[in-house]
């Protein structure tokens, strides 16, 4: 002994570690030691930087936990956790060799409370939503009755459109059915929804749009509870039906838009008119239009008829006036006739000649002259005075 | 609110106008046997636009220019 201990010998040979090779090596021990684990703990210090990454700290009664979550993983969230909130963090151990820090790259992160963060996400944006107006009931558009063009913004690929397509061939074949193409989930399907949404107001002559998909899992169905996607539903320029996943399936783009269907179908059916109860419709009118006929027919019938009653009447009374005129006339004549004088007691005097003998000069004595009398005729002689 | 202007929906409007006027008024027999005739030449009309039709389904594409078109479905 005697001799101090050379610290230089030491920190210059393989006697001491530098800090880089031991934090590389406390890393290497922690990520071999520990696998991917879940941890459960409350959330504080939340930071979410403008390269789109999380840093946080997990923390419990006792102890804290660093934490830092990629943007390629969160993105996959509907929304950030806030602080306070307790989560399930699925993630691996490491070491941060530049800070020298114990924490956990976090891959997956579930909050506790109802619904999770899918529902802290969805809440926030239908308050956002309802701020502005966007669930008012009196913004909802009719839909049109008899829609000749219609817009379909879907996947090509899915299930949605050929459900409707072949409901509306079935139903109301007159539409025009045009689809804007869009992937309806995965990253940036948001984006290309609204794009897709946006394309409506350049087509010309168009009737409604339907948005939506089928049925699938939360995470499938949350391009359509994107705020950015709501809002893009609510500026459509013609009304729009909303048509995601199943029955139960209740999204912001459901809420924000004219009609909520429960399925794509469904849709397809509110969309359009049945041709079929059309028909049936048309056949109902027909038979109005022919009985409708009948009053104006028998109308005018009965007009005629009793145009040709009043005819006959005038005839009849025509006839009538003019048989008193002729019984008139006649009993006139008939006042005339020498006879019905003659009926009355009156005598007719007459000369050989049959001259009527209407003065006393005619008459000188002892003439013989003839007297006609009702009944006939006498012979008779004038006195001598 | 109507889609379709000088189409089905006009026929069906024209059609129950006609009826409800010959139901409702007095109407001489000349003014009536014209409505009528249009009323069956309008359900003609509408019986043939719901007979005839198919349904098409096309697709919007946008160019790299934004430039929209049409193209057919292959279903």
């Amino acid at each position: 002994m005697g001799h101090p201990v050379d610290l230089f010998s030491a920190l210059s040979s393989e006697g001491a570690w530098t800090v880089a090779e031991l934090t590389r090596r406390a890393r290497a021990v922690v990520e071999a030691g520990l696998p991917a684990l879940w941890v459960k703990g409350e959330v504080s210090g939340f930071k979410a930087y403008g390269s789109g990454h999380w840093y946080f700290t997990l923390r419990d009664k006792v102890a804290q936990l660093r934490c830092v979550m990629w943007s390629r993983e969160n993105q996959r969230l509907p929304a950030p956790p806030a602080d306070g909130m307790q989560v399930f963090a699925f993630g691996t151990p490491t070491v941060w060799e530049e800070r020298g820090e114990f924490r956990l790259t976090v891959r997956q992160l579930l909050s506790t409370e109802a619904g999770g963060l899918w529902q802290v996400a969805f809440e926030k944006a239908k308050a956002a939503l309802l701020r502005d107006g966007l669930l008012d009931p009196a913004r909802k558009r009719p839909l049109p009755s008899f829609p000749r063009r219609l817009a379909v913004v879907t996947s090509p690929d899915g299930a949605a459109l050929r459900d409707i397509v072949a409901i509306m061939a079935r139903r109301w074949p007159r539409v025009e059915i045009l689809l804007i193409p869009t992937r309806v989930q995965g990253d940036g399907a948001d984006r290309e929804v609204c794009a897709a949404l946006a394309l409506l107001g350049r087509i010309p002559r168009l009737d409604l749009a339907i948005v939506g998909r089928g049925g699938g899992s939360k995470e499938d169905l949350w391009t359509f509870n994107s705020e950015r996607v709501a809002r893009a539903v609510a500026a459509a320029p013609v009304p729009v039906i909303s048509a995601v996943g199943h029955e139960t399936d209740v999204t912001l783009c459901d809420l924000v838009a004219d009609l909520r269907a429960p399925t794509p179908s469904a849709a397809a059916e509110a969309a359009t008119p049945d041709r079929v109860e059309l028909l049936a419709l048309l056949d109902r009118l027909g038979g109005a239009l022919a009985r409708a006929l009948v009053a104006p027919t028998r109308h005018a019938g009965e007009r005629l008829e009793r145009a040709g009653d009043r005819l006959a009447l005038d005839m009849t009374r025509t006839l009538e006036r003019g048989g008193a005129r002729l019984a008139a006339a006649g009993a006139r004549l008939d006042a005339l006739s020498p006879l019905k004088v003659l009926a009355r007691g009156y005598a007719v005097a007459r000369d050989a000649e049959g001259r009527v003998l209407r003065r006393i000069v005619q008459f000188p004595p002892g003439l013989p002259f003839r007297l006609q009398v009702r009944d006939g005729e006498v012979a008779a002689r004038v006195g001598d005075g | 609110m109507a889609a379709e202007t000088g189409g089905f929906a006009q026929d069906l409007e024209r059609l129950e106008q006609i009826v409800r006027r010959l139901e409702a008024e007095e109407l001489d027999l000349d003014e009536a046997l014209r409505l009528f005739e249009e009323g069956v030449e309008r359900l003609r009309t509408a019986r043939e636009r719901l007979s005839a039709a198919e349904v098409r389904v096309r697709q919007v594409l946008a160019d790299q220019a934004g430039k929209l078109r049409l193209e057919d479905l292959d279903r």
